[in-house]
């Protein structure tokens, strides 16, 4: 890994701004042979994709080029050629070296506070098992409380459910308003929460925090948030980064929290799957565990989750190879994190226009997605119905997008009452958004209503 | 195609993609290639033919032509002859284009599928199509060859001596490709995958399961990664049970000495830490009959309930892990059911494969067993067996299934790759290449390991750890006293001298003479063998050999660097 055209890019990882637009020619750069990646050579990278589909909806399950897919394969076939020798020769080594690259791009201080796990689903059981132990063990009284945004994902509110509520903690939910204005409107609802929470002299114990919530998508302040907690004395803060390395700015130092959570094969090009938790050194990491139990139990939890038994464990060991194909492009993933911002913004903002809708936040409250309200007439009016809606769209005019109900509150009169998550990665081209907005179009002029789908 | 002056019409011809029916019945076609082409109605079929295989390169003779008519969508018409194409032309007249779907049909020859059909029925009495079948060349002999066994395992490493499926399993490339075809599906249109694919492939797996180890319902089936995490998910509700107050602090869970490590760990990290006594059985290694691990197992119990205490599980392997032993299972169920133990958990990662899993028989409330050890699935699937009234365990990863059932919890613990769990049809239908099956695999492993055990004790003047009927397809073979295996890790530094010097993969076993009998027993080092359908007698010899020209050499374990 240490050729010039890597050493180019390594400060570029960290955080360095670079040029706003990506030239359309191959650029020389002065220090290295490094000519950005073609388009064609992209289409290459995910010709895998399914072409009949406008593949808008990357925030779901992320992608992966196929360049990292061969070095998977690698992966897989020195295991499947000799697993002892590679389980005692290689493997560590390879967890290790895909651990010390998280590091850097985090801006974490030690390896020591990366572990691998396999998705943010676990790493968010495994911080509230922890929880769930405080309670068992009496370090923590019945109706101490956890606190979550209630636009939280839903896997990670069903985990506080099996963990903390069971184990007799209280829940708290954060209101948030959507559509939303501004951050101080996310700000001032916590600072509420947090007051309510506190109420009768109880003890916060953990407050989870999403940095991206999913739906709807909205880019939380965490930064100010962690501060608020800190202040406010909440014991533990775990930033739920689902949708984290790759679509935001992820600086574990700025941040300031105790957990990170973040998914690599959402935003980072790893294959299904693979996610990064931080956790800040304290004493109290050493009681986190990973649920599945190995032989590794007690030697701290990176060396736990590096081996659950015996696992596919490719999708770890390709981060190297991800940070070559990142660096193939313009700034590397701070220019795609940058393009892809710049890109959703513009289509978002082109389909609320052609709609005449408008966008569930402002531009600066995105990162790689964005919420847009679609046409009231479509007559979204539950849940089933975005379901419905979303296959009709998949089915009948090969569109990819998730589709969120905004039920209107008490007293409220909302014309816009669905809104559409759009993504926006390097594979996507402007004719995939230009196909959703004919699409709606038509349903618009066809007089379609989402009844029409629930008969 | 089309000559000036006849009816048209653009024939969309569509290729490589897959059909579905939709909640009304009707069909579409998604993903493949396109390509158009206009025709009239007097091009002819053949001609049609041409120019159609030459755009998707394929061959006529196994091609297929169909379309849909305009107002229905629900039937495919065949295009068989220049009447069909005509006929074609003239009901889509109206239209400015035709959807023309071009299928290529599989080879497979009928008298090879219908005696397979039926040996798949015999061999394992599972009812199973031939939906998953692989065939890359119809095969005139109804079993696999040695050569196709050679070719199925030509990705292991050629220069190890590989005696140890016990410990990582093995997959054939026919299976790891149909893995790949999975992984390929989720990547090229996940959300499609998620809501439509997904669901019904791990049912399909469930129910491969289901009639494999005879259990009576597909709801009592979950897959998850391995036997690691079913015993976590069973440790962690009796955690559950200690902490909300349902056991008593201090109520027992048993094992048996020869636990696995991982099991071990998971005992202490959910048993002992919410305040569960734990038991340990023991038993002499080696052992000479059943009766002295039903004995031992008996006295253990009887201590566990001592004081009025309750025994709330009790963990038994199927088969140990090191020393490898068949344990008698069944016998040790029924002690327990006597004896008021209130759950058994069956620990066989040395399961399905290995040994006969037949959950009934065995009478256990949970059993787990791995697939990618023994069944020939790649890493990693296991599965874990709950009796019916056992409706409230969950999966430590809590997704937003979380309630829907342990075996749906399991079915979605996050993005992850599920092509594993995915392929235990594609394995079975491996295995169904065999003569007999599973079940005659097994009986040749077993019948080689004990064998090849046999000649290497008689070859290096030592014994074997078990009787063979105590041996499944694994058997432990006593190393020559003049190695000197002193402790823990010179095990471990020898095991690597053989694989680095004599490219030999073989686990050895410290037997720590304290443990065991008392004055004369000279053995301390046991190895493992294992044999599976890759392994030829060579192997067995070059270990032999190794191991004989050490001995001759002089070598002691203190001769190797820390």
């Amino acid at each position: 890994m240490e050729n010039d055209h890597h050493q180019h890019h390594r400060h570029e990882l960290n955080g360095d701004s670079t040029k706003p637009h990506a030239p359309k020619k191959p650029r020389l750069s002065l220090s290295s042979s490094f000519s950005s990646i073609t388009e064609f050579e992209i289409r290459s990278e995910f010709s895998h994709h399914d072409p009949s589909i406008a593949r808008i909806n990357n925030g779901s399950f992320g992608c992966c080029p196929r360049s990292v897919t061969a070095a998977q394969m690698e992966w897989q076939t020195r295991f499947l050629a000799q697993p002892d020798a590679f389980y005692f020769n290689e493997l560590k080594k390879g967890i290790l070296h895909s651990r010390t690259i998280i590091k850097d791009l985090i801006n974490a201080d030690h390896v020591d506070e990366v572990s691998i796990v396999d998705n943010a689903t676990t790493a968010a059981a495994i911080i509230l098992q922890q929880i769930a132990w405080g309670f068992a063990g009496g370090k923590f009284r019945p109706g101490d409380a956890v606190l979550m945004l209630h636009y939280a994902y839903g896997s990670v509110k069903k985990s506080i459910e099996a963990y903390v509520t069971r184990a007799g903690g209280h829940v708290i939910e954060v209101p948030l308003p959507f559509p939303v204005n501004s951050e101080e409107e996310i700000i001032s609802e916590f600072k509420k929460a947090l007051e309510r929470g506190k109420a009768n002299g109880r003890k916060i114990r953990l407050a989870v925090i999403d940095h991206v919530t999913s739906m709807p998508c909205v880019v939380i302040p965490v930064k100010e948030l962690v501060k608020i907690c800190r202040e406010e004395g909440v014991e533990q803060v775990f930033i739920d980064a689902a949708h984290g390395i790759g679509c935001t700015k992820v600086d574990m130092k700025e941040i300031g929290a105790d957990y990170y959570a973040s998914n690599l094969h959402k935003w980072f090009f790893c294959p299904p799957s693979i996610a990064l938790l931080y956790c800040r050194k304290s004493p109290e990491i050493l009681d986190l565990h990973h649920p599945v139990v190995s032989h590794e139990y007690g030697n701290g939890l990176a060396i736990e989750s590096a081996w659950i038994g015996t696992r596919d464990y490719s999708p770890q060991l390709v981060v190297p190879s991800v940070v070559e194909f990142v660096n193939r492009f313009e700034g590397g993933i701070e220019g795609i994190k940058e393009r892809n911002h710049e890109q959703v913004v513009k289509m978002g903002e082109m389909l609320a226009n052609a709609w005449g809708t408008k966008l569930g936040c402002p531009p600066e409250m995105c990162a790689s997605m964005i919420m847009i309200g679609l046409p009231t007439c479509l007559g979204i009016s539950c849940e089933e119905d975005t379901m419905n809606l979303r296959t009709h769209l998949r089915e009948q005019f090969g569109v990819e997008v998730p589709i969120y109900f905004r039920a209107p509150k008490n007293g409220e009169t909302v014309s816009i009452t669905g809104y559409a998550r759009i993504s926006h990665q390097v594979y996507n081209k402007e004719e995939d958004y230009i196909k959703f907005r004919n699409a709606v179009k038509q349903l618009v002029s066809d007089g379609f209503t989402c009844t029409l789908l629930s008969q | 195609m089309a000559t000036e002056g006849n009816k048209k019409i653009i024939a969309v011809c569509q290729s490589g993609g897959e059909f579905e029916t939709n909640k009304d019945g009707t069909l579409s076609y998604r993903g493949g290639q396109a390509h158009a082409l206009d025709i009239d109605d007097r091009v002819k079929f053949e001609d049609f033919k041409v120019e159609v295989a030459e755009m998707f390169s394929c061959y006529m003779n196994s091609m297929s032509v169909k379309y849909l008519l305009p107002g229905n969508k629900k039937t495919l018409i065949t295009i068989s002859n220049d009447k069909d194409l005509k006929r074609m032309v003239k009901f889509c007249g109206d239209s400015v284009t035709v959807d023309v779907y071009v299928v290529a049909e599989e080879i497979v020859a009928l008298n090879v599928s219908d005696m397979l059909s039926a040996r798949f029925s015999a061999a394992c009495g599972v009812d199973h199509c031939l939906d998953h079948v692989d065939y890359s060349k119809p095969n005139l002999s109804c079993f696999i060859t040695d050569t196709e066994i050679q070719s199925e395992f030509a990705h292991h490493d050629l220069g190890v001596a590989r005696m140890n499926n016990g410990s990582f399993g093995c997959c054939p490339a026919s299976v790891i490709r149909a893995a790949r075809r999975w992984q390929l599906r989720f990547l090229r249109q996940p959300d499609h995958f998620y809501y439509h694919e997904l669901q019904q492939g791990l049912l399909e797996s469930r129910t491969v399961i289901k009639h494999l180890i005879n259990a009576e319902d597909v709801d009592e089936i979950t897959v998850v990664d391995n036997a690691t995490t079913a015993v976590a998910i069973v440790l962690q509700h009796t955690a559950w049970a200690f902490s909300e107050g349902i056991y008593d602090k201090g109520d027992a869970v048993l094992m048996l000495h020869y636990a696995y490590g991982a099991v071990k760990k998971s005992i202490k990290a959910y048993v002992s830490r919410t305040g569960g006594h734990v038991i340990e059985v023991p038993f002499n290694f080696p052992v000479n009959s059943n009766d002295e691990i039903v004995s031992e197992f008996r006295k253990a119990l009887g201590k566990g309930k001592a004081n009025g205490r309750k025994v709330r599980l009790a963990l038994i392997d199927h088969v140990t892990s090191m020393p490898s032993v068949v344990i008698p299972v069944k016998d040790l169920v029924k002690i327990c059911r006597e004896e008021g133990v209130e759950q058994v958990l069956v620990d066989a990662a040395h399961g399905v494969g290995c040994v006969d899993v037949d959950v009934q028989e065995i009478g256990a409330d949970f059993c787990t067993s791995s697939l990618h050890k023994w069944f020939f699935c790649p890493p990693s699937v296991a599965f874990l067996h709950c009796r019916k009234k056992h409706l409230d365990l969950h999966h430590p990863i809590v997704s937003h299934e979380y309630g829907n059932g342990l075996p749906i919890e399991s079915g979605w613990v996050g993005t992850r790759d599920y092509s594993p769990l995915l392929v235990v049809p594609s394995a079975l239908d491996f295995i169904n290449r065999f003569e007999g099956g599973i079940q005659g695999i097994k009986k040749r492993n077993h019948d080689n390991v004990v064998e090849i055990g046999k000649m290497l004790a008689e070859a290096w003047g030592t014994n074997l750890g078990c009787p063979p009927d105590m041996c499944a397809s694994m058997i432990m073979v006593g190393l020559p006293a003049g190695l000197g295996i002193a402790r823990e890790k010179d095990a471990l530094k020898l095991k690597t001298h053989l694989r680095k010097n004599f490219g030999v993969e073989v686990p050895i076993y410290f037997k720590d003479p304290e443990d065991g009998e008392g004055e004369g027993e000279s053995i301390t080092g046991y190895a493992r063998i294992s044999h599976q359908v890759y392994n030829k007698i060579g192997d067995y010899h070059k270990y032999r050999d190794a191991v004989s020209q050490l001995v001759s050499d002089g070598f002691t374990c203190a001769c190797l660097p820390d």
